[in-house]
């Protein structure tokens, strides 16, 4: 210890110390709250953006929670209905003579004039009058009240969303035809119900119709064949992996290959699936068969890391212990290493599934946008998906349909926070402390 | 039928089951010992048929829509497909099973009736084929498995071992991933490059892939040159960097050393909602709210901006990673040992400067590792670019203009029908393999970071 | 004994350094020490001894009000330094770990230089007006803590890199490097080998020279080695506190006699 030289001679420095510390305390001090200030506006910020996100669905989507409807005193009239035609009957003609009624300056023969009143009325009404009749055939000759839903713009219009006060030129609904629309609103036969329709009704060019059904049954079916698929291959790669794989190359190539997995975009597990599933399998395209085996792809990696990570969080004492009585190993795992990390396995597999609900641009590039009216019956069948669902009414022009896409994302974010709670509720039920 | 078979191969499984266990109660009960027990005598015996007829069963169901086919094809009359390119002839094919399925439009070819029947017997054929080989099979493996049955036999070890191979498989099918997206990748990008050459695509600065399809359409001819598309995507991703790596990170530091313990605990959750939202979610909110108010905004001030601009695109982009970058920055603040706190602050640092001088800097190989995953999570995310960037490339770095994106010229050229002999669907897997690449090697080196990162401290 | 322990005070009460009366901390629930009253004196080395877990560190670390980072530990009481409460309002923690230095147990370096780890406390508090300055304190708390000789080649290599021992030493030069007026070291030796023990005491009993020294060990051989005064702590209580050479020869509470006997412990 020949360098120490601790024999430092002059002043005691250690009050200058104190008084040099003491300058430029305050200096410093405001420093820092500089940085914690930064810190509060980044986390305002991030809030902030939460909620204009969550405020603008909301807002925007609030007007297609109701639809518009119209109630009229249809006479089923006879010599329009062939009995043994029920498809073929003129029912257009019945409602514009119903909706005539309203409007005895209009000559309903002509078909132009007739025209500008019918198109107060959805394109449905007609087809919803059909599957009436269709259904009763009895009712030929009656007359029946029936409430069918109004046009996009006349619903637009009900809502305030087209303002009277616009100028008419800029307004997609002239003078002449609001007027219309109040006389048949002063004569009591405008209602707004709850748009049942939106969960109801599958797809349709226009937005009074158009409903969701079709995407969640395909939704459905898609997360199903993804869960299938994905959580048994999952939960066998993870206890391989984590109980039985040699520590050799092999095993950590499996490794690496699973984290990279996890990370690459979403939309190669599309170009994969349109190549290998498509292109050389020859499956169907659009079908959520298709959809779910490639949600399957891409959840798979989730569920092996949390598979992996449940069964680490269980004690070696628990395997001790078994293997300590002659259980063999595969027993040791399947009686209880696997029961006891099955609470973790499984809040991992519903947020892997909740982000494959989400997942859209792997199915744009299977089809899974297709324009397809009628709900699917089984995984075969074409059909779209709640996101893909989603995507197809943002890119829709009518106006209608933009509300229609926030109500569309207001029920997909439901399901998956009711997904996520129910991952919550599974964590914090079975959450146990070592 | 595919459900018959699965039904029978169902049936054949239990009666294994119980056929084997039977027989080693019985032997058992004529007073030999058994090696196992009998419960395993049983599983062994389920396994054995289970497993190779499901292997059977689902190698049957992929293939067979192709062998159909081309069955089908061969049983067509000669030269049907002279002087057709394949797109044409896939439509021939598609009438022919539409007439098959029941769909009939207008009064088709009598040789196109003809063939859908031939199509339908086809199908009948391999679906009572597929029965058939189930119940053989199943029959074959029952017997096998039976015959098994003995006091010696070591049921725990043979059934055991099928379990781990069954194991052993599923860990590898994440592999068999990988090269599947290696392969279709490879395989189209290199039809591509046979008719673009690489070098036009990695150094061309014009993209107009929209050429003609049919010879009647009138289209600008293709052009396939990437580099303003891979300009695009830079300069989205950048926007989105800008907005979300500080954000983030501060956001991190402040959860970590300075927010009551609270705060903490409330606010946390809540930004991981917004890495929960779907992209297709963003991507309308930057249609419908962002994308109005920038617009508005330059207006106001008096500039003229695209209607998409990457801004827009970027932006929202930006707030979507947050979360992914502060939840990585929180963890390795957290990583960095108490004792590195202690010492700064017991030197005299405030918390502030015991934070920036000596926590951030020992952090920083974490937090690199995550803002380069966020990196590689830009250049891939696909609905915000899609639904928000624009659709013609430029070769512009002005956020204020409308840009393109990879991903969005991947989706666009790719959706609706798609026949794989044209360059521009091809070119959507060229420019996929690009992105691919782009990704693993950001994503590996990322992951290596992170993972010598964490070896440092534990 | 307290009659004893009040004299002995007195005697000294010229150079006292830091004053601590009736200091009892909670952990949440714990209460972790009761009602310590304890005198430090300056350029003394004070041992404070005792089992595990028996409060030493604990009180050690409320003399630079380093409990205040933890959240549901709660300190009450009177410890004075040079006369002003250290727990005033007024009295910025952050001055206050600049006179009072400390070491901690396991080195901790910072992934930094060893010339910007030894730097780093001179720079937050402003001592260093140029960069020779700079220079100047780092070469002399190098010295100061021994291990110039080591390292004066490598000074821009990081400090991660040097061994346990020297690790050790490094952080206790950081330490001095901010003029501190005591220093607290809790178990500085504890996670060192022999022979960088024995150069860690040599530095310890130099830097009596200059400073106030309160070393926190539960080797009795090294409090005996290193301390002029010790002070012995049992399940949260201050037993013992007396000249080193008296604790050592002849206790007077039965309790420091069993530990030191190696009874209790």
């Amino acid at each position: 210890m020949t360098d120490t030289t601790p024999e430092t001679s002059g002043p005691n420095p250690s009050h200058s110390t104190t008084e040099m510390v003491r300058q430029s305390l305050a200096r410093r001090n405001r420093k820092q709250v500089v940085l914690q200030g930064f810190g509060v506006a980044a986390i305002a910020f991030a809030l902030s953006m939460l909620v204009i996100l969550v405020g603008s669905l909301v807002t925007s989507g609030y007007p297609a929670l109701t639809q518009t409807h119209v109630a009229l005193e249809v006479f089923v009239d006879p010599e329009e209905v062939d009995p043994d035609n029920l498809p073929g009957g003129g029912y257009d003609e019945m409602l514009a003579a119903s909706l005539g009624s309203y409007f005895p300056d209009v000559d309903m023969s002509d078909r132009a004039s007739a025209r500008t009143v019918t198109k107060i009325l959805s394109n449905g009404a007609q087809l919803q009058l059909r599957e009436q009749v269709i259904e009763t055939p009895s009712l030929i000759g009656e007359t029946i009240t029936i409430t069918v839903p109004a046009a996009d713009n006349y619903d637009q219009l009900n809502k305030g969303l087209i303002q009277r006060a616009t100028p008419e030129e800029n307004r997609r609904l002239n003078d002449a035809e609001i007027a219309r629309f109040d006389t048949l609103d002063a004569a009591g036969a405008i209602s707004t119900p709850l748009n049942t329709a939106l969960i109801t009704s599958a797809d349709s060019r226009f937005p009074e119709l158009a409903g969701l059904k079709g995407a969640i049954i395909g939704s459905f079916w898609a997360l199903l064949t993804c869960f299938l698929i994905s959580f048994p291959i999952g939960i066998g790669a993870a206890i391989y992996l984590e109980e039985f794989a040699p520590k050799n190359r092999l095993s950590d190539i499996i490794e690496i290959n699973i984290n990279n997995l996890a990370a690459v975009p979403s939309v190669v597990f599309g170009l994969l699936a349109l190549a290998v599933f498509l292109g050389w399998f020859g499956m169907p395209r659009s079908a959520p068969l298709v959809g779910g085996m490639t949600l399957a792809l891409m959840t798979l990696p989730t569920i092996i890391i949390a598979t992996r990570a449940a069964l680490k969080a269980v004690p070696p004492s628990i395997r001790e212990a078994a293997l300590g009585v002659g259980a063999s190993k595969q027993q040791v795992v399947f009686h209880h290493v696997l029961p006891l990390a099955m609470p973790g396995i499984l809040t991992g597999t519903i947020i892997g599934l909740a982000q494959a609900l989400g997942e859209t641009a792997p199915l744009l590039l299977i089809g899974m946008n297709a324009f397809i009216t009628s709900a699917p019956t089984g995984p075969f069948d074409s059909a779209t998906a709640l996101p893909t669902q989603i995507f197809i009414w943002a890119d829709s022009p009518e106006r209608g349909f933009v509300s229609r896409t926030s109500a569309a994302i207001l029920v997909l974010l439901t399901f998956l926070i009711t997904m996520n709670a129910i991952a919550i509720y599974l964590r914090q039920k079975f959450e146990r402390k070592w | 039928m595919v459900l018959s078979a699965f039904l029978l191969l169902l049936g054949a499984t239990l009666l294994a089951y119980f056929l084997n266990r039977k027989a080693a109660i019985s032997i058992r009960a004529g007073g030999t010992q058994l090696h196992s027990l009998e419960s395993f005598h049983g599983l062994f015996a389920a396994l054995s048929v289970l497993v190779p007829v499901l292997a059977g069963i689902l190698i049957w169901l992929v293939l067979r829509g192709s062998a159909v086919d081309w069955f089908l094809l061969q049983s067509l009359p000669e030269g049907t497909f002279d002087g057709l390119d394949s797109g044409a002839s896939q439509l021939i094919v598609a009438e022919i099973k539409s007439i098959a399925g029941g769909r009939v439009f207008g009064t088709p070819d009598p040789w196109k009736t003809e063939a859908a029947e031939r199509l339908l017997r086809y199908n009948e054929i391999a679906d009572w084929a597929m029965v058939a080989l189930v119940a053989i099979s199943a029959a074959v493996l029952l017997w096998f498995a039976r015959s098994t049955v003995g006091a010696q036999f070591r049921a725990r070890q043979s059934a055991e071992r099928i379990v781990l191979g069954l194991m052993m498989f599923c860990a590898t099918a994440a592999i068999f991933v990988t090269i599947g997206i290696v392969f279709a990748l490879t395989f189209e990008t290199i039809k591509f490059f046979q008719i673009v050459p690489f070098t036009e695509f990695l150094f061309g600065t014009s993209w107009e892939p929209q050429i003609p399809i049919r010879e009647d359409q009138v289209a600008a001819e293709g052009a396939f040159g990437a580099v303003p598309v891979f300009l695009g995507t830079i300069v989205i991703s950048t926007v989105a960097l800008l907005v979300a790596v500080p954000v983030g990170l501060m956001s991190a530091i402040y959860l970590n050393e300075f927010a009551p313990h609270r705060l903490r605990s409330a606010v946390k959750p809540v930004l991981e909602i917004l890495a929960g939202v779907p992209t297709v979610v963003y991507g309308f909110f930057a249609v419908l709210t962002v994308a109005p108010a920038i617009r508005q905004f330059a207006a106001t001030i008096g500039v003229d901006v695209a209607p998409n601009t990457a801004l827009a695109a970027g932006s929202v982009m930006g707030v979507m990673l947050i979360p992914f970058i502060s939840s990585f920055a929180d963890d390795a603040l957290s990583a960095v040992p108490r004792s590195l706190r202690d010492g700064a602050l017991a030197l005299g640092a405030t918390r502030g400067e015991m934070m920036l001088n000596v926590l951030f800097p020992a952090a920083i190989p974490g937090i690199v590792g995550g803002v380069l995953l966020a990196v590689s999570r830009a250049i891939g995310e696909t609905m915000i670019v899609v639904m928000a960037a624009g659709l013609i490339a430029k070769m512009t770095i002005n956020p204020l203009d409308s840009v393109t994106a990879v991903t969005v010229q991947i989706v666009t050229l790719l959706i609706g029908d798609t026949s794989f002999d044209n360059p521009k669907t091809l070119s959507a897997f060229a420019l996929g393999m690009m992105l691919f690449l782009a990704t693993l090697f950001i994503n590996i080196f990322a992951l290596r970071i992170v993972r010598k990162y964490r070896e440092i401290y534990d | 004994m307290n009659d004893m322990r009040k004299i002995e005070r007195e005697a000294r009460m010229t150079d006292t350094k830091i004053t601590a009366r009736n200091v009892n901390v909670f952990y949440g629930e714990t209460h972790a020490i009761k009602d310590v009253d304890v005198d430090i004196a300056d350029k003394t080395v004070t041992a404070f001894i005792g089992p595990s877990g028996c409060g030493k560190s604990t009180f050690l670390r409320c003399l630079n009000r380093m409990n205040d980072t933890i959240d549901i530990c709660q300190v009450t009481g009177d410890i004075r330094l040079d006369g002003t409460d250290i727990n005033a309002a007024s009295v910025d923690p952050v001055q206050l770990r600049a006179q009072i230095g400390m070491v901690f147990q396991k080195p901790n370096p910072f992934p930094k230089s060893i010339y910007d780890n030894v730097a780093y406390g001179p720079k937050i508090h402003g001592l260093a007006r140029t960069k020779a300055d700079m220079d100047e304190i780092v070469e002399r708390s190098l010295r100061r803590g021994a291990i110039w000789d080591e390292v004066k080649d490598r000074l821009d290599q990081p400090g991660t890199g040097l061994s346990g021992g020297q690790q050790q030493r490094l952080c206790i030069a950081r330490a001095v490097a901010t003029e501190p007026e005591v220093l607290l070291m809790d178990e500085p030796c504890s996670a060192l080998d022999p022979i960088a023990t024995a150069q860690v005491e040599e530095l310890i009993d130099e830097l009596r020279q200059e400073y106030s020294v309160v070393i926190v060990t539960h080797s009795m051989q090294q409090a005996a080695r290193v301390s002029q005064k010790t002070a012995f702590f049992h399940l949260g209580n201050l037993v013992e506190y007396n000249d080193t050479g008296l604790i050592f020869s002849n206790p007077n509470d039965e309790r420091t006699e069993s530990y030191i006997t190696g009874r209790i412990g």
